[in-house]
């Protein structure tokens, strides 16, 4: 249930296969409107593979997928985008002949209706602190900036519900708390959350809410104390 | 706001003052509009392959349905030329819409399929059993409204047709739209771009652009072939002048048809061996050291290119 009543994303019994292989085996996970939801688990466990299926940038081949009311399953990403989701990529994916400004206004010129573009535009780039190298070519920042880039065009679609897939991946611990923080400050703005990453510390210090997947399925779910102490989560993390 | 379009429409107006102008000095005409039609099919071309990254190898099918629409309407149907010309372009969209299934090819395969497409319709067209519509293998006569200089100022009309497209897409957040879904789909779609939808609207402009480039070319023409108007001749030059004078500009593929064209034009109908010679080389060498032609040199010099 929602402290404030209303569920966001309901997600249940989603299957994806590629070939005979079931990536996603019955996974569900949902999210209340303006929470975070950490979602964790072991390489190769699926959670990139739900948030691409989540946003339509894969088909799913069973389940159900409800976003703020109505079905979302198997819609293509631009609607999905449309209604108020967005993702960012483990392995960023800038448009990388075009400027960040170009790659940030493209988001806003097509992925919301409504507001001025261009203070849009300025906003997503603040958030992310990249306003300074806005005209610079995408193709030249560092994969750190790209990672930026890609949290500032998904702000730029006016999002409900941000998925984030691994940000703080390969970041120096000062940048990691920057991350956290700057994440925390999107939550304030309304937007909910699931935030897959390997880094439990990292995922602490934003919910006590936390999702733990195995080979395409649920393992657990409740505070990171609570997964250290799980016999079956240590072990999955652990390998037996 | 408006004033980011200037740059493109200097670049039109100069094209314009040139054909407007240079029948003046110069009695070969229809050099002239064979130069026109190939800066028409450069853009036109550019439209798809310099925006989306699709090359139609089978791009000349378009050209064909257009004549062949055009000069149909023109004969039975018995509406004006210039009608007939919009009738090409509409012929040819219409043959665009039946093949919006290839885009779901991408690369090579999509170039063949586009290839044998356009092969089909060829087949088509010339078949004899069609005589009665097509006229078959026969050919077609337009002699009874045969007009040059009407033909010729159609032509430019097209070419700023043309012109005025890439000037938009260059300019406009659809261009960036569609540039995007060149370098990541699955990006575009994220930024809320229907990918589908915005590729198909390329897909017929460009169509539409050959279309009623090749219902000029018929009208100008006025006796023609199944075997001239889908000349696979017409797709390669159109590429070559593209990738020579460089994509998802105005002034590029303008650059590229214009120096190439008349330099076939001035050594290659006279002494064919040099010029083959000649233009295998500057292939070779475009691809090794100007993969993004000539404007490219531009470019690199901090030159804006319209
Ligand atoms: N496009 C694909 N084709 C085939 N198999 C895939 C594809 N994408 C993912 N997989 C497989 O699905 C499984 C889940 O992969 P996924 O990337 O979702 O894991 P993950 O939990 O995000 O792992 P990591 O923590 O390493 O990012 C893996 O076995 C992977 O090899
Ligand atoms: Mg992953």
């Amino acid at each position: 249930m929602c402290p404030n009543g209303k569920k966001l994303l309901k997600v249940e019994g989603l299957v994806k296969k590629f070939g005979g292989f079931r990536a996603l085996n019955g996974v569900s996970i949902d999210v209340c409107q303006g929470r975070i939801v950490g979602l964790a688990g072991p390489n190769g466990s699926g959670k990139t593979t739900l948030i691409n299926v989540i946003s339509g940038v894969y088909r799913p081949d069973g389940g159900s997928i409800e976003f703020d009311g109505c079905s979302i399953y198997k819609l293509p990403s631009h609607k999905i985008v449309h209604l108020g989701v967005n993702r960012t990529f483990q392995v960023p994916k800038p448009l990388s002949g075009l400027t960040v400004w170009e790659n940030v206004l493209l988001a806003a010129v097509y992925g919301s209706a409504e507001g001025d573009k261009q203070q849009t535009i300025r906003d997503s780039l603040e958030i992310v602190d990249l306003s300074a190298i806005k005209d610079a070519i995408s193709a030249g920042l560092t994969f750190a900036q790209q990672k930026l880039l890609g949290l500032a065009t998904a702000l730029a679609t006016k999002p409900k519900l941000l998925l984030v897939d691994e940000i703080a991946a390969g970041l120096s611990h000062q940048e990691l708390l920057w991350i956290a923080e700057m994440l925390q400050r999107i939550q304030q703005t309304g937007i909910a959350m699931i935030v897959v990453e390997h880094h439990l510390g990292f995922i602490d210090t934003l919910t006590s809410d936390v999702v733990v997947m195995n080979a395409g399925a649920n393992l657990f779910r409740g505070s990171i104390n609570e997964a250290a102490q799980n016999e079956e989560v240590v072990e999955v993390f652990l390998g037996r | 706001m408006l004033k980011k379009y200037f740059p493109s429409l200097g670049v039109i107006l100069a094209i314009v003052a040139i054909f407007i102008g240079l029948p003046h000095f110069y009695d070969n005409q229809s050099f002239l509009f064979n130069l026109m039609l190939y800066l028409a099919l450069a853009e036109g071309l550019n439209i798809i392959y310099g925006f989306t990254g699709y090359l139609p190898f089978g791009y000349v099918g378009f050209f064909g349905a257009g004549a062949y629409g055009g000069a149909i309407a023109i004969t039975l149907l018995h509406i004006s030329p210039l009608l007939g010309v919009l009738v090409g372009g509409v012929v040819a969209v219409l043959t665009g819409v039946i093949l919006i299934p290839l885009l779901r090819l991408s690369g090579a395969y999509f170039a063949i399929a586009n290839l044998a497409a356009s092969q089909a319709l060829y087949l088509v067209v010339a078949n004899p059993s069609l005589e009665k519509i097509t006229q078959g293998p026969y050919g077609i006569d337009l002699s009874s409204v045969y007009n040059a200089n009407a033909g010729y100022f159609a032509m430019l009309g097209v070419l700023v047709f043309a012109m005025a497209l890439v000037a938009y897409l260059r300019n406009s957040n659809f261009g960036l739209s569609l540039l995007a879904i060149k370098e990541d789909r699955v990006t575009a779609s994220l930024a809320g771009v229907n990918v589908i939808r915005a590729r198909s609207i390329a897909w017929m402009l460009s169509a539409f652009v050959a279309g009623m480039s090749g219902a000029v070319f018929g009208w100008y023409t006025a006796v023609f072939y199944p075997s001239t108007v889908f000349s696979l001749d017409v797709s390669v030059f159109t590429i070559v002048f593209v990738l020579f004078g460089g994509i998802a500009s105005v002034a590029g593929p303008l650059i590229g048809a214009l120096i190439l064209y008349s330099m076939y034009n001035f050594i290659g109908i006279s002494t064919p061996q040099y010029f083959q010679l000649f233009y295998g080389l500057l292939i070779v060498l475009l691809v090794l050291f100007l993969p993004d032609g000539v404007v490219s040199l531009l470019k690199k010099g901090k030159v804006y290119v319209p």
